[in-house]
């Protein structure tokens, strides 16, 4: 009698480990973050309310360094501003009104992670201040990430030091273009793809946003090469040293793409 | 520190590791975790079924309430603890009446504990590094990380295991 209790509690936790094996391999594969930020709103409040507090303690410490770049932010945001103003005399004359192809939206970091395979941010921007899913996030840097999740005051980001994220980029001057993935290491370093080996990429080299989606204007700065190799002997891969330091990272905008709808709209047709 | 198998040590112990995983940025190499030590203070007599369950909510718990992908922990968690007891037999002391309740540093021994709670954690990182890793990062890198984590994970249990020992 001992000995069938004995093989029945044996039998059953072996089932157990394999139905517990198998459920977490599940929540693996389906990568559930976004689900998982919705389903756990409550409890993301909660900790959003640490998150919000802890990130002023870090921002008071770092105020310094986060001064100097905004400064430097600012810097070419009035240059730029003083060349938009001289084009904009040239242009008085036309009465057609354009609406701009982006928005922006400023946020604050209250919660970011740089040491994981999968890191993310939390924004104090949510569905209240027309935040949505999809939208990407940048800083005068470089490209943060995309919008993977909101809820009604937050919006969880999916960092691109993320395995998962790639971002479409480009060469300054020859404008050969291709994916862009974080490498995994270094919170400073990606690597830049496909991009075909008659082009010559010297080290310094800017690397642009390209443009090529809804989610990131083009030509925002993401960094420079570092070194090129090629890659199985058909393109090369070139390092790049992002401009963005994803440590001391607190003020991003959410950029809206105001053509976004009219392009998906677009490609539904075409389906 | 409280007494080990007190659920207030198993509360504590966990909010510890909500805050290394949250605040302390250690780089790529290292991941921290303190999931091994709470799975090894887990009382013997507990079943193994109660031991697994235990585990999953511990990993997937922390899954959820800190940055990560949900089912690494969890995955992770179970895997070292399933043959909890099997290690302890070999590792520690192979008489099954043996009535200890949680092997604790003062009386196995450093030596003991040292390899128990090494085997522990070397089974949950070898499955968490290889479940985030696998496939999008290089072998050297997975090498080095399980290497890395493996010896800052024990450091940092033997520090926590050093008051528990002196307190119960």
């Amino acid at each position: 009698m001992r000995n069938r209790y004995g093989l029945l509690s044996t039998l059953t936790a072996i089932a157990l480990f394999i139905v517990l094996e198998t459920l977490s391999i599940l929540l693996v594969v389906e990568n559930g973050v976004v689900q998982r930020y919705k389903v756990m709103g409550a409890v993301r409040s909660a900790q959003a309310w640490v998150w919000t507090r802890t990130s002023r303690i870090r921002y008071y410490f770092n105020y310094k360094a986060e001064n100097e770049r905004l400064s430097a932010e600012n810097l070419q945001l009035r240059q730029q501003l003083a060349r938009y103003a001289a084009a904009r005399a040239e242009l008085d004359s036309l009465t057609l009104i354009v609406e701009p192809d982006y928005t922006f939206l400023g946020a604050t970091v209250i919660k970011n992670s740089v040491d994981r395979q999968h890191n993310h941010l939390i924004l104090d921007r949510g569905r209240k201040e027309g935040v949505e899913t999809g939208m990407g996030v940048v800083t005068a840097q470089g490209v943060v990430g995309i919008v993977g999740a909101v809820s009604g005051h937050y919006a969880y980001v999916l960092s691109l030091l993320n395995v998962d994220q790639t971002v479409s980029a480009k060469l300054a001057g020859s404008g050969a273009f291709g994916p862009m993935t974080w490498t995994g290491v270094e919170p400073d370093r990606a690597v830049l793809r496909e991009i075909p080996v008659h082009i010559t990429a010297a080290p310094g080299d800017t690397v642009y946003t390209s443009g090529f989606s809804t989610i990131y204007p083009p030509d925002i700065p993401i960094g420079t090469v570092l070194e090129s190799k090629v890659s199985k002997g058909s393109s090369q891969e070139l390092t790049v040293r992002l401009f963005e330091n994803f440590r001391t990272l607190h003020n991003v905008y959410i950029v809206k793409d105001n053509r976004r709808q009219e392009i998906e709209e677009l490609y539904e047709q075409a389906r | 520190m409280n007494k080990p198998g007190n659920i207030l040590f198993f509360v504590l112990v966990f909010l510890l590791q909500l805050v290394i995983s949250d605040y302390l940025h250690l780089g790529p190499w290292v991941c921290l975790t303190l999931i091994p030590f709470l799975i090894l203070h887990i009382p013997l007599s507990r079943s193994p079924h109660v031991v697994m369950l235990a585990a999953f909510g511990l990993g997937l718990g922390l899954d959820i309430l800190s940055a990560g992908v949900p089912g690494l922990n969890a995955f992770a968690a179970v895997l070292a603890a399933a043959p909890r007891k099997f290690f302890y037999r070999i590792l520690v002391n192979s008489d099954r009446q043996d009535k200890t309740e949680v092997p604790l540093l003062k009386d196995i021994g450093l030596f003991k504990y040292l390899k128990y709670l090494t085997v522990l954690v070397a089974i949950y990182l070898a499955a968490y590094i290889l479940l985030d890793c696998v496939s999008v990062r290089p072998a050297g890198f997975i090498a080095v990380k399980f290497a890395a984590s493996t010896v800052a994970s024990v450091l940092l249990s033997l520090l926590l295991a050093v008051p528990i020992q002196r307190r119960s």
